[in-house]
Formats: structure tokens, C-alpha cells, sequence
């Protein structure tokens, strides 16, 4: 990485300055972000909402360091990611970020424990089996270790994700409509999990969502809207951010898609 | 279904791009030697006439099987990459047999198309072939080259047969399966050979052990059957081979597993779990790239053995004929099987980009992904040769017996060396192209994408 770390607890573990995001081109760019700046503290659970097309999943992934910004700077835990090869990236984000996705992005080749002990493996670093085994067991996975992801159900599946996010001890936790794919069981199995992580573990969790109930389960709630944030609330019940969200016109209705 | 069948092909024209290369040399090669009989008149010698009837019925003969097996093989990858999108079409109420017309009536399409194109160059290649028997002798020098309608007609029979068979085989599998497994997209395999393959691969290989028998306890060197006995047990030990691909990859894959997780970090874990998980697609590049080791190295060393003993004195009417039928059969074997290898390996790295997108949101680095891929090629190339080259010596070892009472010929390893230098060329070449092609893409996006 080769860059300055100057990590003060006020700089938060996600810092963003003035990120902008243009895709498309030249003759017809599309603007998906503009000038977003946002300081995470270690920690913290914080949902990003919209309605569709606000800029969300692109503000998750310029956070995370998976897409590079047209303009502006972003931090992890203090390192900037600006100038970094694809390969540095990765480095990085092994070190510091867990993913959880809509889509769970499990491999179907490998079983539930590989899955999960993959990310270790790919950085090199030794494979705490055990540990692995006990991040399983507390997501509720312990008797599904040598299962292939195909034999679980979505929820499942969901589950192994998270701790696979987990065993890598992230700095932070990415996750992009984990809710999005599940049942309504299942989407609170999930959101307790991730609660719990920051509640009991000191996690940093980052979940865009389109969903009022999923927002709920975070403490911060910042709103989006053609790619400017617009509003942040704070320990907001799923009603509020649902009322809120209509006056931001969003056509996006909790279970309307 | 024919308005199907048409937007269906202009939709996916990138998708028909290897079957079609495959008609269309095909096509070429076929014409250029059915023109033969175009040429064959009334008043020939019959040292001409003989070549003139031999060569385009040898050639169309192997044609139609070479081109039929090579045109089955990237259709089936075409359908199977396609299996989605057939299950959608059973789910609204396609049938079986309309599915089964949809495959067969793209595939003739491209095939009527690809002869279409074919007929100018293959004047051409046609002119050309008949002054080069003319150059050597095979043919009498004031025989003029014609192009009619035999040409025409077996370049557009072979090659719509060819295709509609293969489209049919194609076909078959894809939409046997019911609509709602088929949805299920079940992306793990089945372990096992299956049985059907396990027996013929077998059987084949006890005949080319007869073959190779033969060669020895029954034939007369002086005559040119043996040749022919002793070619035969390379093709047939070489698919074979090709047919139990799976096993062997696992077999190499037990002997090689270990130190290849121990020596190569997280890419060799991958590549192991990957070959042993995915054997059988696998061995899709698997098979091809053992036809082409084992068929090229076999027959060119064969020949090799009789021109040596040819220079030594017995010879017989027809072996120039033989040799240039060994050589052009040996080419279109090993442009036929090059095209396999390639679309094989191209189709299925591509088809995997959402893994490798998957992989790379898990904490894969560009370069993890490459050498895990460049790893899976190795192994790959290493197996189909190593097989490639047992199939080989199958016939080799009994033929020189049998010409020379040499167990190795006295001929130049460099043959060997060329045909083994193609086929790793080939596999590394399409692997990592298409796989460097796939990380380009941001991983997030890799990974929504189907």
C-alpha cells in the first residue's frame, strides 16, 4: 500500500471525502454519486437507503474499495485507497473488509467450512480451523459443516457468509441487501446476527437496504437520493424511515420491488 | 419456431462462432477433395484414376466422422451453456421434441451458411490440391482441375449431415431433463464415470490392443493393410483415452493433489479442489487435447516408419497415395481438434467468470486467479499428454516391431516434440487469454452476472 496511516478514532474506520462517481460515457455519463462525504465510527451499525437508482450500491462499493471514484478520497481503517492496483486493493480489503451479498456468492464447489476458511487461505495467513468452527456454530451452522452451499436454504446460506465475514476479524462489514433474497424469518435471523456482532463484538457493519424493517436494526439510517446523502436518522423505527423515505418521493415500498 | 430459430441465432451469433469456424473448414477440406471426382474423366491412365477415387472417399469418409464428433462437441457446450434458457422455454410450455427442432434448425442454418461461404475458397483449395498431385506424380500432368457438382453436392450433403447429427446428439441430453430440474441449475456434479462411458472407453481400448496384435501376429509387412491396422489402434486407444478423460484426471489428480496444495498456497488448493470437484467439465479440454497428442503423434510416426523402410527398398503400388491421405487426415485431425481445445477452453473460462468474480470478493488477487487457471492448464496439458502419448505408443511400439524389429523407430524425436509443443501451446494460450479477459471485469459486477 505504501501509504501514511494516521488512525485517530474521530477519523472513523470508513472515512469518504467528497466522493463522486461517473459511469457511462463521455457523450452520455451517468452520475451515480456526487461528492459524498462521510465519516463511519468503529463500531457502528449504519444503513444506507434509497430509492432505486440513488446511488447505494455504488457508494457501498466505492467505500469498500471494489470500484475505484471518478473524484474524491476514501480511507479503511486510515489507508487511502486512492492510486492502488487491483491487487493492492485486495490485499486491503482481505485485510480490513468482510463481505455479505444479496446473492451470498458462496462457492458452489466448496463446502460450508471451506467457504468460510477460503479468505484465510487466500491472504496467506494460517487457517484457525477451530475458530472457524466456533464463528460456524454461533451463526447456527455447526452441524452443516461438510454441506455443499446448494443443500442449505437461502437463510442458511446467508448465514455462512456472515461468518465467513467474520472469521477474517474485518475492520469492517460490508453488505449489500443481505435481506434481499430471504424470507421474512430469515431476514431477522440475519439482521440479529449482524446486531449482534456490533452489539457484542465491537463490529463495524455497513448494509445498504431498500427495506424500512431491515434499516431499523441499524442505528444510523442515512438516506440517499441522486447521489447526495439528504438526510441521517438516528435510532429511527422502521415507520419513520418508511415515512421518511415517501417524502423523498422513493417509489421503493417495504416488499414492492 | 423458424421466427425463433432465426432471432435466437442473431442473438447469439458469438455463441455459434465455434461450430461455425468448425462447418466451415470443414466444408472447405470436404469440397476440396470431392472435386477430385469433379476432375475424374473419361480417358485417364489408371494410376490417376485410382487417385482420383481413393483420396475424396477416404477424406469424406473421415470428414463426416471428424467433423460430426467436432461439430457435436461445441454444440453440446453451445446447449449446455444455454440449459437456463431451454428451461425457461419447457417452463412456458416448449416441448421436447419443439426444443429439439429449435438446436437442429439453428444448427442447419449456420451449417447451410458455412458452405455457402466455403464454395470460393474451396475452388481455390481445390486448383491447388490437384497441382500438388500433379507435382508429385499421383495424378497425370494434362489433367485439367474441375469444380461441379460433386463438390458442391458432398460439401453441402456432408456438412448439413454432420451438423444435423450433432445438433440431434447435442440436443438430446439437454432436453431430456425435466423442466423443473433443469431449473434447479445444479451446479455441483455428479461423481462417477458413468457407466456408458466406462464400457465404451474400455472397449476401445481392447480394440486397439487387438489392433496392435494384429499388427504384430497376423499381417504381412508387405502389404499396405498393415499400415492401415496399425493407424486404426491409434485412433481407437486415442478416444478411448479421450472417453475415460475424467478418471484419469482423477487419478493424476491423487497422485499430484497433495503437492500441489502444499507447494502452491491457495491457488493449488483451488486448482486441486477444482479439477477433483469439476472433473468432468474438465475434461471437456481433457479429451480433444489427448485425440490430437495420441491421432498426430501416432499416425506421423507411422508414416515416418514406412517412408524410413520405403528408403530401405519394399515398397508397394499405392504408397505415395497413403502418404498424402495419412498427412491430410492427420491435418484436419489436428485443425479440427485445435478448434475443440480452444472453443473448450475458452467457453468454459468465460462461463466461469462469475466464479472468478465470486473468488475475488472471498480476497483472490488478479494473479491468484491466473495461477490458479494457469495451474489447472498445466495439469490439464500434462494428463492429455501423457495419455495423448500412451495411446501413441500403442501403435508405434508394435509397428516398428513389425517393420523394423526396432521397439523404438530410428526417426527424429522433433515430431513428438512439435505435437507436444502445439498442445500445451493451445491449452495455456486459451485458458489464461480468456481468463486474463474475464478479471478485467470489476469483481462485484463479475459476480451478479449469470
Amino acid at each position: 500500500m505504501g501509504a501514511e496511516r494516521l488512525v485517530r478514532p474521530a477519523d472513523g474506520v470508513i472515512r469518504l471525502e467528497g466522493v463522486t462517481k461517473v459511469y457511462g460515457t463521455v457523450d452520455n455519463p451517468v452520475r451515480a454519486l456526487s461528492g459524498v462525504t462521510l465519516r463511519l465510527p468503529a463500531g457502528t451499525f449504519t444503513a444506507v437507503m434509497g430509492p432505486s437508482g440513488s446511488g447505494k450500491s455504488t457508494l457501498l462499493s466505492c467505500a469498500a474499495g471494489l470500484e475505484t471514484p471518478t473524484d474524491g478520497r476514501v480511507f479503511i481503517d486510515g489507508v487511502a485507497l486512492a492510486g492502488s492496483s487491483e491487487t493492492a486493493l485486495t490485499k486491503l480489503r482481505r485485510q480490513r473488509v468482510g463481505f455479505v451479498f444479496q446473492q451470498f456468492n458462496l462457492l458452489p464447489t466448496l463446502t460450508v467450512l471451506q467457504n468460510v476458511t477460503l479468505p484465510l487461505r487466500l491472504a496467506g495467513r494460517r487457517v484457525d480451523r477451530a475458530k472457524c468452527v466456533e464463528v460456524l456454530t454461533a451463526v447456527g451452522l455447526g452441524d452443516r459443516l461438510d454441506h455443499r452451499p446448494a443443500e442449505l436454504s437461502g437463510g442458511q446460506q446467508q448465514r455462512v457468509a456472515i461468518a465467513r465475514a467474520l472469521a477474517t476479524s474485518p475492520k469492517v462489514i460490508f453488505a449489500d441487501e443481505p435481506t434481499g433474497a430471504l424470507d421474512s424469518r430469515s431476514a431477522r435471523e440475519v439482521l440479529g446476527l449482524l446486531r449482534h456482532a456490533v452489539a457484542a463484538m465491537g463490529q463495524t457493519v455497513v448494509m445498504v437496504t431498500h427495506d424500512p424493517l431491515a434499516a431499523a436494526a441499524a442505528g444510523t439510517v442515512l438516506l440517499l437520493s441522486d447521489g447526495r446523502i439528504v438526510d441521517r436518522l438516528t435510532n429511527a423505527s422502521a415507520e419513520q424511515i418508511a415515512e421518511r423515505m415517501t417524502h423523498l418521493g422513493a417509489v421503493d415500498m417495504p416488499g414492492v420491488r | 419456431m423458424f421466427g425463433l430459430t432465426i432471432g435466437s441465432l442473431r442473438y447469439r451469433a458469438g455463441a455459434y462462432a465455434a461450430s461455425f469456424v468448425t462447418l466451415f473448414l470443414g466444408a472447405i477440406i470436404l469440397m476440396t477433395f470431392a472435386a477430385l471426382l469433379d476432375t475424374r474423366t473419361a480417358g485417364l491412365d489408371e494410376a490417376t484414376d485410382l487417385a482420383l477415387i481413393i483420396m475424396p472417399s477416404v477424406v469424406g469418409g473421415w470428414g463426416l466422422l471428424i467433423v460430426t464428433f467436432a461439430v457435436t462437441s461445441t454444440l453440446t457446450m453451445m446447449v449446455r451453456q444455454r440449459a437456463t434458457e431451454m428451461a425457461l422455454l419447457k417452463s412456458v410450455g416448449a416441448t421436447p421434441v419443439q426444443l429439439g427442432r429449435l438446436v437442429v434448425g439453428e444448427a442447419a442454418a449456420v451449417a447451410v451458411l458455412a458452405v455457402a461461404l466455403a464454395v470460393v475458397p474451396a475452388v481455390f483449395t481445390s486448383g491447388w490440391l490437384v497441382s500438388i498431385l500433379k507435382d508429385s506424380g499421383q495424378v497425370a500432368g494434362d489433367v485439367p482441375a474441375r469444380f461441379g457438382p460433386i463438390a458442391l453436392g458432398v460439401g453441402f450433403g456432408v456438412t448439413l449431415l454432420a451438423a444435423t447429427l450433432a445438433a440431434g446428439f447435442a440436443a438430446r441430453r439437454t432436453v431430456r431433463i425435466r423442466a423443473g430440474e433443469a431449473l434447479l441449475a445444479a451446479s455441483v456434479e455428479r461423481p462417477g464415470l458413468g457407466w456408458g462411458r466406462g464400457i465404451a472407453g474400455t472397449l476401445l481400448l481392447i480394440g486397439a490392443l487387438n489392433c496392435a496384435i494384429l499388427t504384430l501376429a497376423v499381417l504381412d509387412p508387405t502389404k499396405p493393410e498393415s499400415m492401415a491396422v496399425a493407424g486404426e489402434g491409434a485412433i481407437l486407444s486415442s478416444i478411448g483415452l479421450a472417453l475415460l478423460a475424467p478418471a484419469l484426471l482423477r487419478g493424476v489428480l491423487a497422485v499430484l493433489g497433495a503437492p500441489l496444495r502444499r507447494l502452491a498456497g491457495a491457488s493449488g488448493y483451488l486448482t486441486a479442489h477444482n479439477l477433483r470437484e469439476r472433473a468432468r467439465e474438465m475434461s471437456g479440454a481433457l479429451a480433444p487435447i489427448i485425440l490430437f497428442t495420441g491421432m498426430a503423434t501416432g499416425t506421423l510416426y507411422l508414416q515416418a516408419i514406412e517412408n524410413q523402410v520405403v528408403a530401405g527398398g519394399a515398397t508397394y503400388a499405392e504408397a505415395d497415395i497413403i502418404q498424402t491421405l495419412n498427412l491430410v487426415v492427420v491435418g484436419m485431425i489436428a485443425v479440427f481438434t485445435a478448434v475443440l481445445v480452444v472453443n473448450t477452453l475458452i467457453a468454459s473460462t468465460t462461463h466461469r467468470r462469475r466464479e472468478f468474480g465470486q473468488q475475488r470478493l472471498a480476497g483472490s488477487t488478479p494473479p491468484q486467479v491466473l495461477r490458479m487457471v494457469g495451474l489447472e492448464s498445466a495439469i490439464i496439458a500434462a494428463t492429455a499428454v501423457l495419455f495423448g502419448s500412451v495411446a501413441s505408443v500403442l501403435t508405434i511400439v508394435p509397428y516398428s516391431l513389425f517393420k523394423t524389429d526396432e521397439v523404438l523407430p530410428d526417426v527424429s524425436i522433433g515430431i513428438y516434440l512439435g505435437v507436444v509443443g502445439v498442445a500445451v501451446l493451445l491449452t495455456f494460450g486459451a485458458s489464461l487469454g480468456s481468463a486474463r479477459r474475464a478479471i478485467r471485469v470489476p469483481a462485484v459486477r463479475a459476480a451478479v452476472a449469470v
